[in-house]
């Protein structure tokens, strides 16, 4: 009963559910509560203390149903109706020996059981000998055959192969035709394992590879995918330092301003006076470049941009390639990819004039701006030979608390041709290049770090 | 122990629980009755999580109606603090009661020469103004405190600082508290904990795993039909069957805030008193400010009142 705890939690970790030990035993407790027996009521509970996020409770669904599926229900039983009590080794135990019993008598028992096709029995059968074989080792669809060969050995097809052998044609042509229906029992056992213990191998490849991707070769596919990722990375950030502006030093008297206050009442004590600090909320102005030259990357810092509304307030968005128009209400009532898409075909594609942006933006934010914001410039800083308007964003670089430019080209390409970053820069309390997922994470981290 | 009994009997006690809730007007799925029979068994508190409105409060308040315990609820927000939420010194009664005994100090003073005795007889004294006299209970020593055990409920701990979220787990994982001028306080009885979050922040991961989760989504149709009935029986069935119609279809379209249970209870009240018989599109727009609270939600589906409403009232 244990063991197949312990497996059904290790295969729960392989499809990306964090259960700790604490888990694992509560879960053992549970299930010392309710039994085996009822599947809903065990799949329920088992969700209960075992997946902890509406996500968490979608993948549990899907690995217990993969895990406990229909037929090994009866296999479980068979295993639980031990003492229930008897502890780990004991139980191991017990498996072994049953396995030991087929292996023995392998001559009969294995052709008797394909041949009296009871399937829920040999299904059981093959369960056991694939714990023996070890199977929930496996990690590669290469070492299939290796455990399929392993696990017939163990169930003792040799025997069944001499039996077949010696039996006359008609007994001969029946049998070969279970021990077909044999390894195919076995190969699927084998495959049901591989996604078990596997499910999760390839979406982590997925993602650790794409957070280290230049943002601008990203493909429209991996959009979703990317969608998520950017998400998660907005919402740890937030929780990260979400902590870092909130009250002090509540719940403590202040002896001092409590007496000032208490003079009129002849040193009398009535009205006590708490210390607090007051929450810092910084207002973000977020500006994105949409235009031509960075629209690759451009859907990506939009995605980002929305991430970040989503989670803390008070962030006004703007995009622009040429005018700037404010986006802050399109992330709001739209869902992501709507919003991204719906402001990159109205004002994305455009050629940049930061000039024209810069000044715009001056004339809407500047009344907004004040010690507490901090503006946020996406772009790469290329006017097509204009005027950058240095002076405008001067303007706003003096009001606000910082001004932050992210540029999505490496630093080598910058100043060249019609980059005009040195000039902007002067205007900046701080410009970075920013490439790629681990990049943006870096660098808002830093960003919100030195913000308090 | 016998496995086949263990889970027949569990399962009557969940129907009993189910029961239980519903006879309090807490109608609710399998899967809630199962997380309050396993937390009561485990000795766990329970973490509920779900969109606004689906009755996360409600099921800790049914709960202590139903095992008949006291409800005490610590509602949190930004800046909430242990001064708040476990215990505080009552400053103003201590200070005044320093003065109101200025004269009686005076006489205790007296005799004492030198600055020296006089502290040392102070000190004789020093526990006087720190004892459960001066104390204020706040929620969560209430809590502890409680004779018969009692309900907790913490709601919305997500708008709580980590710092809180980190000083709860002592309570949740042991039910005790450490108090530096007391001591440790223990639980009478362990107490049934429902903790709510609306998810506006991931919760720490040592929270999580200190109680057993549970996620409460939006309703079925039948189960919603079901709580309308016990909380609205006023409203006729062929009506009630309509809205509820209705509000399932809303939740399926594209809006701000969807109507939560809540709101299809508030608009079933307002029928009744509206004495409608069945649904038209009139009465529909009416009295759509009931169920969405977003001018935009309202503008938007203004186009498709019609279908719906005829979809709902041809549905059987």
């Amino acid at each position: 009963m244990t063991q197949v705890l312990i497996e059904f939690v290790r295969a729960l970790r392989a499809s990306n559910i964090n259960v700790s030990t604490a888990e694992s035993l509560d879960a053992a407790a549970t299930v010392d509560v309710i039994g085996f027996k009822d599947r809903g009521l065990l799949k329920e509970s088992l969700s209960l203390v075992l997946a902890k996020s509406s996500e968490d409770k979608q993948r549990f669904s899907d690995c217990f149903d993969r895990y406990f599926f229909a037929t090994d229900m009866k296999g479980i039983d068979v295993l639980g109706s031990d003492d229930p009590s008897a502890d780990d080794s004991l139980d191991v135990g017990n498996i072994v020996t049953t396995t030991a019993d087929v292996e023995s008598a392998s001559t009969s028992t294995l052709t008797s059981m394909v041949t009296n096709e009871n399937r829920a029995e040999l299904q059981i059968a093959v369960a056991n000998a694939a714990r023996e074989a070890g199977v929930a080792n496996i990690r590669l669809f290469t070492q299939r055959g290796m455990y399929m060969r392993r696990i017939l050995e163990i169930l003792g097809i040799e025997a069944l192969e001499d039996d077949i052998g010696n039996s006359d044609s008609v007994d001969r042509l029946k049998l070969s035709d279970l021990r077909v229906q044999l390894i195919a029992e076995v190969r699927d056992h084998v495959e049901r394992q591989l996604l078990l213990y596997t499910a999760n191998t390839w979406p982590d490849l997925r993602e650790e590879i794409l957070q280290r991707v230049p943002l601008s070769a990203v493909e429209v596919r991996d959009f979703k995918f990317m969608q998520g990722l950017v998400h998660k990375l907005a919402k740890r950030l937030v929780a990260l330092h979400y902590r870092r502006k909130k009250i002090a030093r509540r719940g403590h008297l202040d002896v001092r301003q409590t007496i000032r206050r208490n003079i009129e009442y002849d040193g009398l004590m009535f009205d006590t006076v708490w210390k607090r600090k007051k929450i810092d909320r910084p207002k973000v102005v977020a500006v994105c470049d949409v235009s031509g030259s960075v629209s690759n990357a451009a859907r990506f810092l939009l995605l980002f941009l929305y991430s970040v509304t989503e989670v803390l307030p008070k962030v006004r968005a703007f995009a622009f390639s040429n005018q700037i128009a404010e986006i802050t209400d399109l992330f709001q009532s739209a869902s992501a990819e709507d919003a991204i898409s719906d402001a990159l075909h109205k004002y994305g594609w455009g050629s940049t004039d930061y000039g024209h942006a810069l000044s715009d933006l001056e004339a809407t934010v500047l009344d907004d701006i004040d010690h507490r914001t901090t503006v946020l410039i996406m772009g790469d800083g290329r006017s097509n030979y204009a005027d950058p308007g240095v002076s405008h964003l001067r303007r706003i670089h003096e009001r606000a608390r910082r001004v932050l430019w992210l540029n999505p080209e490496p630093r080598a390409f910058w100043n060249s041709g019609d980059s005009e970053m040195r000039r902007l820069g002067s205007a900046c309390d701080r410009v970075d290049s920013c490439r790629s997922i681990q990049d943006l994470e870096r660098l808002v981290s830093e960003i919100m770090r030195t913000a308090v | 122990m016998s496995f086949n009994s263990d889970s027949d009997a569990s399962r009557a006690a969940i129907e009993a629980i189910q029961g239980g809730l519903a006879t309090t007007g807490y109608i609710c799925g399998e899967s809630i009755a199962t997380a309050v029979f396993i937390a009561q068994a485990l000795e766990k508190p329970v973490l509920i999580e779900g969109p606004p409105g689906v009755g996360k409060t409600e099921l800790a308040k049914a709960s202590a109606q139903f095992l008949d315990k006291p409800l005490i609820r610590l509602q949190c927000y930004e800046g909430l603090d242990e001064a708040k939420a476990l215990y505080e010194w009552k400053y103003g009664k201590q200070l005044l009661y320093t003065q109101v005994l200025k004269e009686k100090l005076g006489d205790l003073m007296e005799g004492a020469t030198s600055l020296q005795a006089s502290m040392d007889r102070l000190h004789e004294f020093d526990d006087t103004f720190f004892n459960e006299e001066f104390l204020e209970p706040r929620p969560l020593l209430k809590t502890l405190w409680a004779d018969q055990g009692a309900v907790l409920l913490i709601d919305e701990v997500d708008k709580s600082d980590q710092e809180f979220e980190a000083f709860l787990l002592e309570l949740l994982q042991d039910y005790q508290i450490s108090i530096p001028e007391i001591g440790t306080v223990r639980a009478k009885h362990s107490p049934v904990v429902f903790l709510t979050s609306n998810n506006t922040r991931e919760l720490g991961d040592a929270l999580k795993r200190r109680c057993i989760h549970l996620y409460i989504p939006f309703p079925d149709s039948r189960l919603e039909r079901e709580i309308v009935e016990s909380r609205v029986p006023e409203l006729e069935s062929s009506l009630r069957f309509q809205i509820v119609n209705f509000v399932q279809q809303l939740r399926t379209l594209d809006l701000k805030k969807v109507p939560a249970v809540s709101e299809t209870i508030d608009w079933a009240r307002t029928l009744v008193l509206m004495h409608a018989q069945e649904l038209d599109q009139d009465l529909v727009r009416k009295t759509l400010n009931t169920l969405l609270k977003f001018q935009e939600d309202i503008g938007n589906i203004d186009t498709e009142i019609n279908v719906m409403t005829r979809a709902a009232v041809d549905a059987r």
